[in-house]
């Protein structure tokens, strides 16, 4: 299966998902399947037969409102069987609309309330120094995610230890909960805020898997790395696109049969 | 206090390398060995106390057995949605040493007494809360407590408080008895007990035999012991150097309220749910919220006098 066809196919998983449930989110989940499909299928040193292989790359989502995407994304690449998926939000279910640690099998960390996932990742890469092994700890969050105080904080630490096994991707889609992140708190640009931290930054077309694998694989050896991927939220759907309306929707039944039509 | 736990941590870091150690920038007090001989497992985190508990549920994660210090309020409050979140939801091997318990700081201010802390760690799932009263039982509980799976809170005083005479044993989640006495019981935490005894005295010259229990594990709370004195005791008191909204007073009223027996004379003693306007020591600030031992005794025998 191809990038594009893979992308798709998770879409339409992702749309089903939040359909079914009466869910939302749909926007944010939209806009990172590429980012997903680079690091799950190109870049993390992992296992889908055993998912907690020592020494193995971790990857957290801390913009967890965006786990549809990713629980999909974990189905197609072998963690777990996509029936799992229908228990998605559902009564009794251990499968939130948050990702929550030990729900599925792959899942490294909670996340939900924002900011917590960078800092979580910086002590996993602590822990990896000590370990003296050479995994890489991946961290996707998102561009409004970046008000969050302790977000900074964690930056702030691993630039000045040098963590150059710690990667964050941003999801730079532009867009918060009310509207753009420009309009809302402008932290705009990211890159030379980063760079005084002592990250090195990289950034790339967040839905060119080959780029993103290509720029997410760069080694570093003194620095902490910070990719920021442009995105589009709701990518995919014409109607769900750059609106940001469609991070607390959820799609009626027409507006669900528009979407599948586009993804067909 | 503070040494007794720190240097149990210490010696079982230098056997066991996955246990770590963070400070918020507070560990200046800690032994210049710390530094020199635990390199990988020592990180000051800087003033940081949301990304350092964040750090420490990583490092938990990756199967780090971690323990977190700093000032009472920074370390619990400032922290608090990580420690949920990241710490007790995902039920991680994070302990959390908290020093300044109660009024300690007084002179400092609020900003760094310690009145609401064991209300809001005693309310997260998975939280265990243990108010050690002297450095013999913060010693015991923290070696205990590199057995314990899953958070732990450590509520520890500052530096002075002095070895009692007479070492004994205590055991984590069962409450200590100080005293024997038959007519009423005095349930104390932390180091506020030495309060709980001079009231003992005082009350014994007036012909009331109190007995003192430590109950030093707030949560899992010896809910067995509580309830046998409940039915079998006149009347039964808390005290601490906290809220009186939340701590100990509100977990024994809980268990009494459920006992089925609830013609019991009991009284909370603590912070009655203010914040003073005034500054002072800590034994000032134990007598202005009349929780001296002097205080607490007459305001016993009122209590005993009418019912």
């Amino acid at each position: 299966m191809n990038n594009a066809t893979l992308a798709r196919e998770i879409r339409k998983t992702v749309l089903k998902m939040i359909y079914n449930a009466h869910g939302s989110h749909i926007g944010c989940a939209m806009g990172i399947v590429e980012i997903l499909i680079a690091l799950y299928f190109k870049v993390l040193n992992i296992d889908p037969k055993n998912p907690l292989m020592q020494n193995r790359d971790r990857f957290i989502l801390s913009k967890g409102h965006a786990c549809a995407a990713y629980y999909a994304t974990l189905a197609a690449r072998g963690f777990f069987p996509k029936t799992k998926l229908d228990q998605f939000m559902a009564d009794g279910s251990p499968i939130a609309a948050h990702v929550t640690y030990g729900s599925l099998p792959g899942i490294e960390a909670t996340a939900g309330s924002l900011g917590h996932g960078l800092p979580i990742g910086l002590g996993m890469a602590i822990a990896s120094k000590q370990n003296k092994t050479n995994n890489k700890i991946y961290v996707l969050t998102g561009d409004g995610e970046m008000d969050e105080g302790s977000v900074w904080e964690a930056i702030a630490f691993a630039g000045f230890h040098k963590m150059n096994n710690l990667i964050m991707v941003i999801d730079n889609n532009r867009f918060q909960s009310e509207g753009t992140t420009a309009s809302i708190l402008n932290l705009e640009p990211f890159e030379t805020k980063l760079t005084a931290f002592g990250w090195s930054v990289s950034k790339t077309d967040g839905h060119d898997v080959e780029k993103l694998s290509r720029t997410l694989k760069k080694t570093h050896s003194s620095k902490p790395y910070a990719v920021i991927a442009r995105t589009t939220k709701g990518k995919g759907i014409k109607f769900m696109e750059n609106d940001y309306i469609w991070h607390g929707k959820s799609p009626s039944e027409t507006e669900y049969s528009e979407a599948l039509k586009q993804l067909a | 206090m503070r040494f007794a736990v720190i240097n149990t941590i210490y010696e079982s870091a230098l056997k066991n390398k996955d246990i770590c150690f963070l400070t918020g920038d507070l560990g200046h007090v800690f032994p210049e060995e710390f530094r020199k001989n635990l390199p990988y497992q020592y990180f000051n985190m800087g003033i940081a106390e949301q990304n350092m508990l964040g750090v420490a549920a990583g490092l938990a994660l990756s199967g780090k057995k971690v323990y977190v210090y700093s000032i009472i309020p920074f370390v619990t409050l400032r922290a608090l949605e990580q420690i949920k979140v990241d710490v007790c939801y995902q039920n991680l091997d994070v302990n959390i040493v908290g020093i300044g318990s109660g009024l300690v700081y007084g002179t400092y201010g609020n900003t760094h007494c310690a009145i609401e802390d064991i209300g809001v760690m005693r309310v997260l799932p998975n939280m265990k809360v243990i108010s050690p009263a002297n450095p013999l039982e913060a010693q015991q509980l923290a070696q205990q407590s590199l057995n314990i799976k899953g958070p732990t809170y450590f509520r520890i005083g500052r530096g002075k408080e002095p070895m009692p005479l007479n070492p004994y044993r205590v055991t984590f989640g069962k409450g200590h008895l100080v005293r024997k006495g038959k007519d009423i019981t005095i349930f104390a935490t932390g180091t506020i007990l030495t309060e709980a005894e001079k009231a003992a005295d005082l009350l014994t010259g007036n012909h009331i035999s109190a007995e003192i229990i430590n109950i030093h594990t707030i949560k899992p709370i010896d809910q067995k012991l509580i309830i046998d004195r409940i039915k079998n005791r006149k009347a039964v008191f808390s005290l601490e150097e906290h809220n009186v909204i939340g701590g100990l007073g509100a977990a024994i009223a809980e268990i009494v309220s459920e006992s089925g027996h609830p013609g019991i004379i009991f009284k909370r003693f603590g912070v009655n749910d203010t914040y003073l306007k005034e500054i002072g020591q800590q034994s000032y600030l134990r007598n202005r919220h009349k929780i001296d031992g002097n205080s607490i005794a007459l305001s016993i025998i009122n209590s005993l006098k009418t019912h």
